[in-house]
């Protein structure tokens, strides 16, 4: 079809569409909702996927966690591991530091334990973590007042202590300056030193931290860490690191293999990949609702289109009888489908695009709309038009002009 | 410039053979002005449509300006109807939507004329059948005279050869009918070939030569 044709094939639809405006608008409507809804759902889809990604992220970046005990549910990061009998040692934890700094970024053990705070004639139930100053590198931790406490701190065993958020709302009345205040962990009289910013994670915002050498002398006795949070210098080190990390443990526990181990290393890409997967299979079933909400909008064109060609049967006939050939009505009928499709699909576009945008907007729901699924759509939607236009124009073409033509 | 030989059409409706045609040789000259006249169902229409390439014969040989038609595909068929044949209707068929000018440049679209060149032909042709103030207007915003006349300047679009008229006076009063008559009756004046189907003898006597129809036959 040359492009003069073409042209004329638009001219001579638009004259169509424009007759009876109502109906084209309403055809155009199915495809319209299967485009907005597919935008829409797909941009949801990936915002669910990238705000978990994200919140991911927020943990800490590039994270392997050594834990004490064997592995428990797909958590990356268990605040509380009260309920853990510590089995990694300081030997565990120097052959750990020992490691490449090409592949190790941060090193901080952690034990925690249940805690209950107190200050002047408040109370609140929190968990305490026995720490040193990188886990707030390795965490991503920030204080939001005060500041952590130092290594200093840590060599002298002080008793100060950084309190998360919540704690700090649940202990302090609203503008009071904590730092340098007096608090009881169970029963022991700490020193706020900072407080520290909000991670929007319940358990990390709900407990305090205190020097690692604190904790073992003053709240359990036991020399031995609950967890081990690194930090690798790299993604693409993680697996390598991770192995390298149970091989030496395993030697230094003296145990054959991970089945039996008394620890286990819990890794950020593992629970990336499965957090993805299930986020990508969530937008993959938003999408198929969406495109079956489209080819409903593809038979609505379809069913009227076949009408249109029923109610112009005579006007075909006339057509044919002036020299129309087969193509010419054929292309006459399927570029009216397309530009109604396309029509709906333009309109789709822009309320799926306008939707997503208003839902994150006055909502608060995370979605993000992403140029591939608009071409795609809009692709879509002239295939829809082609396809579902296709079998009434070729009907059309097929009728025999005389008959066509005596058509009342 | 029209040959037919023993031309026949049958339509078969269940086990009966209907003999719409039933072996109708005739020859048209260029130029010539023949008439085809006959009572209902006698097979006028069939045998327009025959020689307008709209239908085929199931029999018989039929040939137009010495091409053989039989054997054409249904594309070609369509160019020899957009290229050689003026249709005029009873009944117009003009596509309401399309204004008087848009109507007379249709068969121009399918030859594929460009638009403009296509525009100053269609005017020039409303002209001439005496609608120069009228190219804007719709077919419904028309009278069934000056609708028959948009058709017939239509049909003049690609200058054919033969110009098909069948009962073309049939939904006009006498005096639209017989200004309709005299316009293509001019035109024949001027060269092109006019087959006129009708069932009244007084119209069917102006032409050169008049084909009586009984049951598909030439009578
Ligand atoms: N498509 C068809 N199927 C069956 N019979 C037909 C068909 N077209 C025409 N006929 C029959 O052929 C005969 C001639 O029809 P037609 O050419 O329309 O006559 P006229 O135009 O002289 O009134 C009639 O008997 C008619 O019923
Ligand atoms: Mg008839």
């Amino acid at each position: 079809m040359g492009r003069r044709s073409l042209w004329e094939s638009m001219r001579m639809s638009g004259r169509s569409i424009a007759g009876s405006p109502v109906r084209a608008a309403l055809t155009a409507l199915g495809v319209m909702i299967g485009v907005a809804s597919v935008i829409s759902l797909v941009a949801l889809g990936r915002g669910a996927q990238e705000e978990v990604a994200g919140g991911l992220q927020q943990l800490g970046s590039n994270l392997l966690i050594v834990y004490s005990g064997e592995p428990r549910g797909t958590a990356l990061v268990r605040t509380n591991t009260s309920n853990i009998r510590p089995t990694l040692t300081e030997t565990d934890l120097e052959t750990i530091r020992g490691l490449p700094a090409d592949m190790i970024t941060y090193v901080a053990p952690a034990t925690t334990a249940n805690a209950q705070l107190k200050y002047e004639n408040r109370n609140t139930v929190s968990t305490v973590i026995g720490t040193t100053p990188e886990y707030t590198e390795v965490r991503n931790l920030r204080p939001a007042y005060g500041e952590f406490f130092s290594e200093s701190d840590v060599d002298s065993r002080s008793s100060v202590v950084a309190i998360g958020m919540q704690v700090y709302r649940d202990l302090f009345a609203p503008g009071t300056d904590p730092v340098g205040q007096r608090i009881r962990v169970n029963g022991i009289s700490f020193r706020v030193v900072g407080v520290m910013e909000e991670k929007g994670d319940a358990a990390q915002d709900n407990s305090v931290l205190i020097p690692i050498t604190t904790y073992q002398r003053r709240v359990s006795g036991d020399s031995n860490y609950a967890m081990i949070a690194i930090q690798a210098a790299s993604p693409d080190v993680m697996r390598p690191l991770q192995a390298t990390i149970e091989e030496h443990l395993l030697r230094l526990h003296r145990l054959p293999s991970m089945e039996s181990a008394d620890f286990y290393v819990a890794n950020q890409l593992d629970l990336l990949a499965t957090v993805e997967g299930v986020a990508g299979t969530f937008t993959l079933m938003l999408a198929s609702i969406a495109a079956i909400s489209l080819v409903v909008g593809g038979v609505g064109i379809m069913n009227i289109m076949l009408v249109s060609v029923t109610e112009r049967t005579r006007e075909i006939g006339v057509r044919m009888a002036l020299g129309a050939r087969r193509r010419d009505i054929i292309s006459q009928f399927l570029t009216e489908a397309v530009l109604i499709a396309l029509a709906g699909g333009l309109i789709g576009i822009a309320i799926g695009v306008g939707g997503s945008w208003a839902v994150t907007e006055f909502a608060r729901i995370a979605s993000h709309i992403t140029p591939i699924s608009i071409v795609a759509a809009f692709g879509f939607s002239i295939f829809v038009g082609l396809f579902f236009g296709g079998y009434p124009a070729w009907r059309a073409s097929r009728l025999d002009p005389i008959e066509a033509l005596r058509y009342e | 410039m029209i040959t037919m030989t023993d031309v026949s059409k049958e339509y078969r409706m269940g086990a009966e053979t209907v003999h719409a045609l039933a072996g109708v040789s005739l020859q048209i000259d260029g130029g010539d002005f023949v008439s085809i006249i006959g009572p209902s169902g006698s097979g006028k229409s069939t045998l327009m449509n025959i020689i307008g390439c709209l239908d085929t014969p199931t029999k018989g040989s039929y040939r137009l300006a010495d091409e053989p038609v039989e054997g054409l595909s249904a594309d070609r068929l369509a160019e020899v109807r957009n290229s050689a044949i003026g249709f005029v209707f009873q009944t117009f068929n003009l596509l309401p939507r399309l204004n008087a000018l848009e109507n007379v440049e249709l068969p121009l679209v399918y030859a594929g004329v460009p638009s403009g060149e296509r525009r100053a032909t269609a005017r020039e042709l409303l002209d001439r059948v005496g609608l120069s103030d009228r190219v804007r207007h719709r077919p419904n915003e028309l009278s069934g005279g000056q609708r028959q006349r948009v058709a017939i300047a239509r049909a003049l679009a690609t200058k054919p050869r033969v110009l098909l008229a069948d009962e073309p006076t049939g939904a006009l009063d006498t005096r639209t009918g017989s200004e309709i008559m005299d316009l293509l009756e001019e035109l024949n004046r001027d060269g092109t070939t006019l087959v006129l189907v009708t069932h009244e003898p007084e119209l069917a006597e102006r032409a050169r030569q008049v084909i009586r129809l009984l049951d598909g036959r030439v009578a």
